[in-house]
């Protein structure tokens, strides 16, 4: 079974944690067209390579965000969301 | 006849413990260690089993767990692998697959059928016309599988372990002993494992009849015994090869699942067969099962041999065969050049040496249980071709085959190693080993004794310098001298019967055929031939099956590569590795006490929950529909614990609600409660709930049963992005709750609660903080299954108490606990949708009517975006109430009947149920917008077919009882 | 003994021609070229060629024919789905695959064994009426049966499974049928061969080129190809092809794994699945236990095995049959799944002109090899997707019409 490193709890097994998704940004929903929404809502970047994502440490009940290569499997970073600038809230 | 040797040093049998047992009803006597098939050999048995596909007699092949040539059944258990599992005393065994017993099998005409029956036939009959098939494959089916099950086999329990250690050894033979042994200078903790009863590998059977390799093992094992950080399992196999060094190791008893900071693959190689014809009679063997036979067992393997070699392991297995007492009639040598340093010793010995020969074929005595002869010729190695001008017969009663070796590269493989094909030793190598995993002996390709002690230690040294051990480095030096693997040890014959898949039945010309009809890449070889997906895996076939592929295509071997070794290394059984299961659920504070009042429970998610609290002389639904009057008529209660629970604190508390769900909040009143709904993204209901505020920066929310992991989790994620100035906390567990719901609610409250409860006071949409029966309470008054009804959230250690004071304020209005399935009805009469029950995973607010719970001018909340796309686009379908036309005779809908306009279909029920308040059936429904119209009718097809009046309602179906208070 | 196995006892050489060979290069131009040699890419080529005369084809396959999900899956094939654009789909698919034995005059061992969906709840209960009603509605036979119904057809299940979670009923669907899969996609191939379509293996496509937002040509490992339409049917490598041309998919790719068990005397002649237990099973003709669990939970472009996936599929398998504690797993493998939000395919054009994608096949493609062929075939042919696939447009996503197969699609291979 595969380790994920938790900022919080250390080398746990995958199946300790719950896989969130690609992790990416809103765009702006008060000036993005209906057709970028719709891309933003229903569309991923599919291919393989690098990405971030979110994954949620169910027992702790943490979100930690992990770069991973989709295609070999392989974890190059773990930390906290906090740590990636706040997002825009359209306020 | 008795083929038992005398008593040898190193055996694995123990005389003193004799075993009786029966195989085909034949009474045996063999020793304890014995394998099933040792044993029966050393008695002299000959056929022990017969082949998959034409029935044919087989006896030993590997001795080893690389073919199933031999499978049993003790009745109990099938498919036992008699090879490698030790007789019991009193064991009553069958060969399977047979039809009338493993010597006078029925099906054994089979075998002269076969020349109907070429690679692949099954594909180009029995199709046409379409009307036989299911005949033809009723025959087919019955005539393949190997064992039968049997169907009263107990489910015992297989104790899974889990366990670290800094380094695991698959293999404890000469390369996995020497490597446990340099590491373990350095102190780490090591786990070395084999699969055999006993540790040593080829070193406990392949000794070229003198005592070297017994001595080097012994002292080998003399010193890891001096070493506390090395355990030595036997018996245990390494099942497979998963990421982060995450290995099975499989007992007879169980599982551990290992994880290592370091492994190394110590699992040598497997001997192939050459192959002629007929090299599957009772009798031919591989010579490593022959010196098996011999030196763990002392058992004879035949008496008079022929030795057919392709490389120098034939001459040790001569010098053995010999040691042990068996008449060697000669030794053909496929090489014509090569020359081995062992020819010598056995020229001195008067062993007939035939340099550039091959065996054409071994010709089966005349009642086809064994071998009477074989006719041997010259061979061309460069063109593959026997010279059969010259055909010589030389009596004999077995054969012992070498033509080398297919390294045991399963776990390798599974670890994403990539190998290369090494003309040095003729066999596939590691190329680049990932981080953490190392390869030693055999299956590096070292073979002599020599080089595969220093290669062990050259791999331990590696792991302790990944470690950061220190340790010094050493180095082992590549193969030199012969080949181990011959690159073609296959005989062509007119009459085939040559065999390359013992489990498969898979003959030379099969892949001739195979390449011939376009499949001439080894994944389509392997598919079209099946060559490797019998029991073993293509243990003892896939190499072969690729020189044949490399020698028809014209390529060097390297080019047609090797297919996937998938886990298991050997088939494991599923009860070990299901282990103990858990079937985990979750239970309220008061579920003993639902369980002393008679209820019936159903999962909802994780938790059980009373569907409905059974009564002696009363039906399931007559028991539910009191439940459902009592509520209307008087009071009733039940236990809501289930519901998720939140506390949001902080000075954005607000602000984040406002976001996270589609309603207003910012402007909510302390001690107030307001519905909420919440989106995902794409605009679709992913939850529904109350959220009361208790506090400016306090709020207070449910969420319903199912799903409230998955809203408190993605309260957890936009709070992440967000970064908003509060604490969530789930308080699911924490807290009880009991919802008290009737006419005479009230009444029954107000004797425990000292707040005053009066419409004036506590209207529906409040929460107050008080006391119940001297319990601290939250009570929030809510409508979903009544008017009047009052949620009350105690911390969970009290709920039982405020239930127990509830039922007896309750006495005298006749209180009665209520389940899910009242709950249901109660609902609907009130005519409330449920979240997921009433929505699917596309609906959307517009469709599911509860556009009220949606502030679309906010600033922003999650899915807005998405439902002012929706909005621009005709809604395809309503949710809306309705209540049957009821006729006499009319069979009523169920849940999940579908809606029919003009013979399409134009929605669904998703609720419906006979509301005993109002005597009448009631429901919710999709429906087409055009059906969706107040007073309009539709038609609900019923299970049998008939189309069923239903009238658009409105809700709520029950009118006001207190009149004073509207939702 | 039928007799056409008569000739291989009485021909001297082995009487049968190759299924395909590999012409030595590539033409320099072709009306169309398929990506992918997976059943659904040499469906399209042998349809291309039978329905529309369309023979100018190439097949292009990065690795061997039918060695991606065709070559990986569980073999069952049903049409018991939960929308009636669903159901129409894979009832046209399975009214295909009952003649194509004969179509293809190959054996695929379509073997029609009914297929049992458990439903251990009450809610799994109701979406097995919903499923029911939509299927009878349009004319494909399933119905909700008890559990004495199931134990008929399979008497040695233990319906309380061990007491845990009890068979309530199920959802039964008589055409649910099982086959050889990898026969499947050397039919086509051997189909497509005949009727002039060139088929090449280990052949890569690194490049889509376009011209005005029209497809033009691909660069290939085996040289520059003009054609004006290509079509995609590469399942989990999808949006390795799609990102050449920079088409935007709701496409995530999970592995989906499977194992199979020794072979055993038959005994199990239906297909089951039980969506809570998250098991599928059923006994190939060559005795196996073929069986399979629910979707790796995490993005994933390989085909790595799991410890934990055959872990979990073995206790509950135990549940429903205790008595298979000692019957052993030989081999467990996983494949790529291309997993679309509403459970149901992309199908048709897109945005670019004569670039046609038949992906989001998740872990429903091999029952929909046949159809996805044909309407394929006739889309390139017509530059215009078939009625019967407008539900699976890729459109859709923009347009917020999702087509709903979800609720029934999430466990059931």
């Amino acid at each position: 079974m595969k380790i994920l490193h938790c900022p919080i709890n250390g080398p746990r097994p995958i199946s300790e944690f719950i896989f969130g998704g690609e992790y990416r940004t809103m765009p702006d929903p008060d000036t993005c067209s209906d057709k970028d929404w719709a891309d933003y809502v229903h569309n991923r970047s599919g291919g393989p390579g690098v990405k971030k994502e979110w994954w949620y440490h169910a027992p702790s009940g943490t979100w930690i965000i992990a770069e991973r290569d989709t295609g070999s499997d392989q974890v190059m970073a773990t930390y906290l969301p906090n740590s990636i600038t706040k997002e825009a809230t359209h306020e | 006849m008795n083929r038992r040797l005398e008593t040898r040093p190193g055996e694995w049998i123990d005389r003193d413990e004799p075993l009786k047992f029966s195989f085909e009803g034949k009474e045996y006597t063999g020793f304890s260690g014995d394998t099933i098939t040792s044993a029966l050999w050393a008695s002299g048995e000959r056929i022990l089993g017969r082949s998959f596909k034409y029935h044919r007699p087989r006896g030993i092949l590997s001795l080893s767990n690389h073919d199933v040539n031999i499978l049993v059944t003790d009745m109990e258990d099938t498919n036992i692998r008699a090879d490698v599992v030790n007789v019991k005393e009193g064991m009553r065994l069958l060969a399977v697959n047979t039809s009338g017993g493993v010597k006078k099998d029925k099906k054994r005409w089979l075998d002269r059928l076969s020349a109907f029956m070429p690679v692949g036939f099954y594909y180009k009959a029995f199709h046409s016309p379409r009307k036989l098939f299911p005949f033809w494959e009723n025959v087919i089916r019955k005539s393949a599988g190997l064992g039968e099950v049997n169907f009263n086999y107990p489910r015992t329990i297989k104790t899974k372990y889990h366990e670290h250690c800094d380094l695991l050894i698959v293999g404890a033979g000469t390369a996995g002993l020497s490597a446990a042994l340099h590491a373990a200078k350095c102190g780490i903790g090591i786990t070395l494992v084999d699969e055999n009863r006993q540790a040593g590998g080829s070193l406990t059977y392949d000794c070229a009849g003198d005592q070297e390799s017994k001595t080097v093992l012994r002292n080998l094992l003399d010193e890891i015994k001096h070493h506390p950080n090395i355990t030595l399992l036997t018996g245990v196999y390494a099942a497979g090869y998963y990421t982060d060094h995450y290995i099975p190791l499989v007992r007879e008893d169980g599982i551990t699942n290992m994880r290592a900071k370091a492994v190394v693959i110590a699992t040598g190689a497997y001997e192939q067969p050459p192959v002629f014809r007929n090299n599957d009679l009772p009798g031919v063997m591989l010579g490593t099962a022959a010196q098996r036979l011999i030196h763990r067992y002392s058992v004879r393997p035949f008496d008079v041999g022929v030795v057919f070699t392709a490389n120098d392991q034939g001459y040790r297995v001569a010098l053995d065969l010999l040691e042990a007492g068996v008449e060697v009639a000669a030794l053909v040598d496929l090489r014509k050049k090569a020359a081995s340093p062992l020819a010598d010793k056995l020229l001195q010995l008067n062993i007939r040496i035939l340099k550039g020969y091959c065996i054409y074929e071994a010709i089966p005595t005349g009642d086809h249980e064994g071998v009477k002869e074989v006719v041997i010729c010259p061979f061309d190695e460069s063109s593959g071709k026997p010279d059969t001008g010259d055909l010589v017969t030389i009596a004999c009663d077995g054969i012992a085959m070498c033509a080398g070796w297919a390294p045991a590269a399963a776990l390798l493989y599974q670890a994403g190693v990539s190998m290369r094909y090494d003309n040095t030793v003729n066999q596939f190598v590691p190329n680049k080993l990932p981080k953490g995993v190392f390869a030693a002996g055999k299956v590096n390709g070292r073979f002599d004794l020599e080089s595969r002690l220093k290669d062990g230690q050259r791999a331990a040294s590696e792991v302790l310098s990944m470690l950061s051990e220190t340790s010094i480095k050493v180095v082992s030096e590549p193969h030199e001298g012969n080949t181990p693997s011959h690159t073609f040890p296959f005989v062509p014959h007119p009459k085939a019967k040559n065999f390359i898949d013992f489990d498969e039945d898979i003959q030379l010309k099969d892949f001739i055929n195979a390449a011939q009809e376009g499949f001439d890449n080894i994944e389509l070889m392997k598919r079209f031939t099946t060559v490797g997906m019998g029991p073993s895996q293509g243990k003892h076939s896939n190499m072969n099956a690729i020189r044949i592929l490399a020698k028809i295509r014209d390529l060097p071997v390297e080019k047609i590569g090797s297919t996937t070794a998938r886990p298991f290394f050997h088939p494991t059984p599923i009860g070990h590795l299901a282990g103990r299961t858990f079937h985990p659920h979750r239970l309220t504070s008061l579920h003993d006490w639902h369980q002393t009042a008679q209820a019936d429970f159903i999962a909802v998610g994780a938790w059980l929950r009373p569907a409905y609290y059974s009564i002696a002389g009363l039906s399931r639904d007559d028991a539910i529909i009191q439940e459902v009057l009592s509520v209307r008529q008087a009071v009733g209660m039940i236990d809501v614990g289930t519901l998720g629970k939140i506390e949001v604190h902080g000075p954005d508390s607000a602000l984040f609600l406002e976001r996270f769900y589609t309603g207003g909040f910012a402007n909510q009143k302390i001690g107030s409660t307001r519905y909420a709904l919440a989106l995902d993204e794409a605009g679709v209901i992913l939850d529904d709930g109350i959220v009361a505020r208790l506090a400016d920066d306090l709020f207070y929310l449910t969420a319903s049963t199912s799903n409230s992991a998955m809203v408190y989790r993605e309260m957890q994620r936009w709070q992440q992005k967000w970064q908003l100035d509060i604490g969530l906390v789930n308080v699911t567990g924490y807290y009880g709750a009991i919802n008290v719901a009737g006419v005479a609610a009230r009444k029954v409250l107000s004797k425990l609660c000292k707040a005053s409860l009066s419409e004036q006071d506590f209207s529906f949409g409040s929460i107050i903080e008080t006391v119940i029966a001297e319990v601290p309470a939250r009570i929030i008054r809510v409508g979903f299954v009544s008017e009047l009804a009052y949620e009350i959230h105690v911390a969970s250690q009290d709920a039982l108490t405020v239930w127990v004071a509830l039922m007896e304020a309750g006495e005298p209005e006749k209180i009665r606990p209520f389940g899910v399935e009242a709950q249901r009805i109660l609902r609907l009469e009130m005519g409330h949708s449920i979240c997921g029950h009433d929505t699917d995973g596309l609906t959307n607010p517009l469709e599911a009517g509860l556009m009220f719970a949606v502030k679309p001018d906010k600033p922003f909340f999650i899915g807005q975006r998405s439902l002012q796309i929706i909005r621009k686009a005709p809604i395809r379908k309503s949710l809306v109430p309705f209540l049957l036309d009821h006729q006499d005779g009319m069979e009523t809908p169920k849940e999940c009947n579908l809606v029919i306009a003009q013979g399409d279909i134009a929605g669904r029920v998703t609720s419906i149920a006979f509301s005993p308040t109002l005597k009448q059936a009631i429901g919710l429904a999709y429906v087409s917008p055009e059906l969706a119209i107040q007073g309009g009718s539709f038609l609900i097809r019923t299970d049998n077919g008939s189309l069923v009046k239903a009238i658009v309602a409105q809700t709520p179906f029950v009118t006001s009882q207190i009149g004073d208070s509207k939702k | 003994m039928p007799l056409r196995l008569l000739k291989y006892a009485f021909s001297k050489e082995h009487p049968d021609p190759a299924f395909f060979t590999q012409p030595d290069s590539l033409k320099h131009s072709y009306d169309a070229v398929i990506i992918g040699g997976g059943g659904h890419g040499l469906a399209a080529a042998y349809y291309l060629a039978k329905d529309h005369g369309i023979t100018n084809v190439a097949v292009l396959e990065k690795g061997y024919l039918g060695g991606g999900n065709t070559g990986r899956n569980t073999t069952i094939v049903r049409s018991n789905y939960l929308t009636p654009e669903g159901v129409k789909f894979y009832d046209t698919s399975v009214r295909l695959f009952q003649e194509l034995s004969e179509d293809l005059n190959l054996n695929l061992f379509y073997s029609t064994r009914g297929h049992f969906t458990l439903a251990h709840t009450e809610s799994a209960m109701r979406t097995m009426r919903w499923r029911a009603e939509v299927n009878k509605h349009v004319g494909v036979e399933s119905y909700v049966v008890g559990p004495d119904d199931i134990l008929k057809a399979c008497p040695q299940i233990d319906i309380s499974c061990g007491g845990n979670a009890p068979i309530l009923g199920a959802l039964y669907h008589a055409p649910g049928s099982i086959a050889r899969h990898d026969a499947v996609a050397w039919g086509y191939a051997r189909g497509a061969y005949q009727r002039g379509v060139d088929i090449f293996q280990s052949t890569e496509v690194w490049d889509i080129k376009t011209s005005g937002g029209k497809v033009v040509g691909l660069n290939t490992s085996r040289g520059f190809i003009a054609t004006n339409k290509v079509l995609s049917a590469v399942a989990g490598f999808t949006p390795r092809i799609t990102d050449m041309l920079g088409i935007r998919t709701p496409i995530v790719i999970q592995p989906l794994q499977a194992c199979v068990t020794e072979p055993m005397k038959p005994w199990l002649d239906t297909i089951l699945v039980s969506g809570s237990l998250h098991v599928y099973v059923s006994q190939s003709s060559r005795g196996e236990l073929v069986m399979g669990a629910s979707l790796d939970p995490y993005e994933l472009h390989s085909t790595r095995s799991t410890l934990d996936f055959v872990e979990g599929l073995s206790g509950h398998i135990l549940d429903m049959f205790p008595f298979l504690s000692n019957v052993k797993v030989v081999r467990q493998w996983a494949g790529m799944a291309d997993m679309t939000p509403d459970f149901a395919p992309i199908m048709g054009k897109t945005p670019i002109e004569g670039f046609y994608l038949d992906a989001g096949w998740g872990t429903w493609g091999f029952k929909a090899t046949p159809v996805s062929g044909k309407t394929m075939a006739e889309t390139i042919a017509k530059d215009q997707a078939p009625e019967l696939i407008h539900s699976f447009r890729l459109s859709r996503f923009e347009d917020y019409e999702l087509t709903g197969e979800k609720g029934a699609a999430s466990v059931g291979h």
